[in-house]
């Protein structure tokens, strides 16, 4: 296991584009970490001169609501490491590595899980950016700290993770499926944003709510925030169950697809 | 028992209507330099991909070192199938370091295979970097991490210069003394002439012939005859049994005779049919030549 790790670091490590990418994908997740309240406390400013009632600040980053709030927004940057997870195993179609790999005497199982390795760990990763980023900045912005509230919602970083690595194993397997870098890229934003909303759209809502985009979205509901109350909106505050199960259920689902595929196909 | 280091059993494998490989059997012994000929389309890459686990096969069987494929089995055979296959951005050694790390070699092994193909003064340079003869030299080191039992070769000198194929079949003629069992697929006659001892020689997924490459130039001869009367000529060479790949050549006819028939034989045979022969050479027979028989032969028999 230690030896596919090994393997397939290498073929991250020294390659330009990879560390270009990732620091831009970690810079651009911290800066909207850091730069987000301020940004929303602006906008509401100018809106709220005019308001009959006092709009009251928003405080984005206080525990325990700064997890909740902060895996919420990272959510709408996780194609960043999907688009990596494409671009890095279309690359093994394009150079015909996977067959040197596997000539060379990788089983093909061998050569799907190591990059299965390479989804988890770029998710953890990115999971861990949030967690730092979130516990400085609740440290800083929360008046009265007891551990209690700062481990309160904590678990969100975690479900950030699943909607994450879910999210990129279904690139993952769009990837090995298609093998060209740009069709892959275009099947994914073709699936994302028009297939599955139309689908969903003509499905009944019973069963268009087990669709893989739905459930990866819903996941992390839209946080609460002191407007929404205002105006009686009421979003979910917890990890639903069936969510991380279904996000379970798909990541192994696609994963088997993949296997499937690569078993019976000639690479 | 484990003489063969590799035995094929009733290979088969279509793409959609066309056969690419029709119930092909072989049989490689251990320390023979094995050549597989054959035009382009003839089913060499689908062979060599088949045994490399890279193609699916559709039916047939086959073994390495009397054991079915696996990972494992994969470890002791290095190949080249037909371009080499790196990662651009990485520099040779780091792309080799891939290889040892799937082969599970140690580095140490690098400096040596990057020895035998002279490409140590550049290991440190990116793969894209290399001209086509230093990736095809890069590729063969890499088949040679480790050791193996078998080397794949296919199609190695495709594209070279004749200065790069020069010195890749210096390299093969080096590799094959060391007693490796060596299988070199190719289109080029000469190249198969120079290098292997044994030969099989394939066209449209099927197996013409395989044996010896000596036994192949010694095994029959072939003779051009001509004389006054070409037609009367034509019509008893028809008649024989013992003519084979008759067709017209130059001013006369040219055959093979399955028997060893000597050229005072043949002389003897027409007087005796009371034709006077013009003009009778015995042919230097090539592989070359051999091959286009062979070629025409299964051609003449399925359109």
């Amino acid at each position: 296991m230690i030896r596919l790790i090994k393997i397939d670091f290498r073929k991250y490590f020294y390659n330009r584009s990879f560390w270009i990418l990732t620091s831009l994908y970690f810079l651009l997740i911290v800066l909207v970490f850091v730069g987000s309240q301020g940004f929303i406390n602006k906008i509401m400013h100018n809106v709220g001169k005019n308001s009959p009632i006092a709009i009251p600040d928003f405080s984005l980053y206080s525990f325990p609501y700064v997890w909740h709030n902060l895996a919420f927004l990272a959510g709408f940057f996780k194609i960043f490491p999907a688009l990596i997870v494409i671009i890095f195993i279309t690359n093994e179609f394009s150079y015909k590595t996977v067959r040197q790999n596997v000539m060379a005497g990788m089983s093909r199982g061998e050569f799907l899980f190591s990059k299965l390795f390479f989804v988890f760990l770029y998710s953890l990763a990115s999971a861990v950016i949030l967690l730092f980023t979130a516990l400085i900045l609740g440290i800083t912005h929360t008046q009265v700290i007891t551990s209690a509230i700062v481990f309160q919602k904590m678990y969100f970083v975690a479900a950030y993770f699943l909607e994450l690595f879910t999210f990129s194993i279904l690139a993952l397997m769009i990837a090995f499926l298609v093998k060209k870098q740009g069709l892959s890229i275009g099947v994914l934003a073709l699936y994302f944003y028009v297939i599955e909303p139309l689908v969903a759209y003509k499905l009944p809502d019973g069963v268009s709510y087990f669709l893989p985009v739905k459930v990866m979205g819903r996941l992390i509901d839209i946080p609460n925030s002191s407007l929404m109350k205002i105006f009686g909106v009421n979003f979910r505050e917890y990890i639903a169950v069936q969510d991380v199960v279904l996000c379970l259920f798909y990541s192994l689902f696609f994963i088997a697809i993949v296997y499937w595929f690569l078993k019976k196909s000639d690479i | 028992m484990d003489t063969y280091t590799l035995e094929i059993e009733g290979l088969s494998k279509s793409y959609g209507r066309l056969k690419a490989l029709d119930s092909l059997s072989l049989q490689v012994e251990r320390g023979n330099v094995f050549g597989l000929l054959g035009p382009n389309g003839s089913g060499k890459t689908t062979t060599l991909g088949i045994l490399l686990d890279i193609i699916r096969k559709d039916g047939g069987t086959f073994k390495w070192f009397g054991e079915l494929s696996s990972p494992q089995v994969r470890k002791r055979i290095g190949a080249l199938l037909e371009q080499p296959l790196f990662y651009p951005y990485l520099s040779a050694v780091q792309n080799l370091k891939i290889i040892a790390d799937i082969r599970g070699v140690s580095y140490s092994e690098i400096e040596k295979v990057l020895q035998l193909v002279d490409l140590n003064h550049r290991k440190g340079s990116k793969f894209k970097t290399f001209s086509l003869g230093m990736k095809q030299r890069l590729a063969i080191a890499a088949a040679m991490l480790g050791n193996p039992d078998v080397l794949i070769l296919d199609e190695p000198t495709n594209g070279l210069d004749p200065r790069g194929i020069a010195d890749i079949r210096e390299l093969i003629i080096r590799i094959a003394k060391t007693g490796i069992t060596i299988i070199l697929a190719s289109h080029l006659l000469d190249e198969v002439e120079k290098v292997c001892s044994h030969v099989a020689v394939l066209d449209h997924g099927k197996k013409l012939f395989s044996g010896t490459v000596s036994g192949v130039l010694s095994g029959s001869s072939t003779f051009e005859i001509a004389a006054e009367d070409m037609s009367m000529l034509e019509k008893i060479l028809l008649d024989q049994q013992w003519v084979t790949n008759l067709r017209k050549e130059g001013r006369g006819f040219a055959f093979r005779t399955n028997n060893d028939y000597s050229a005072t034989a043949i002389n003897q045979f027409f007087v005796q049919k009371g034709i006077y022969l013009s003009h009778l050479t015995e042919l230097h027979q090539s592989l070359e030549k051999y091959f286009l028989e062979l070629l025409s032969d299964n051609h003449d028999s399925t359109y």
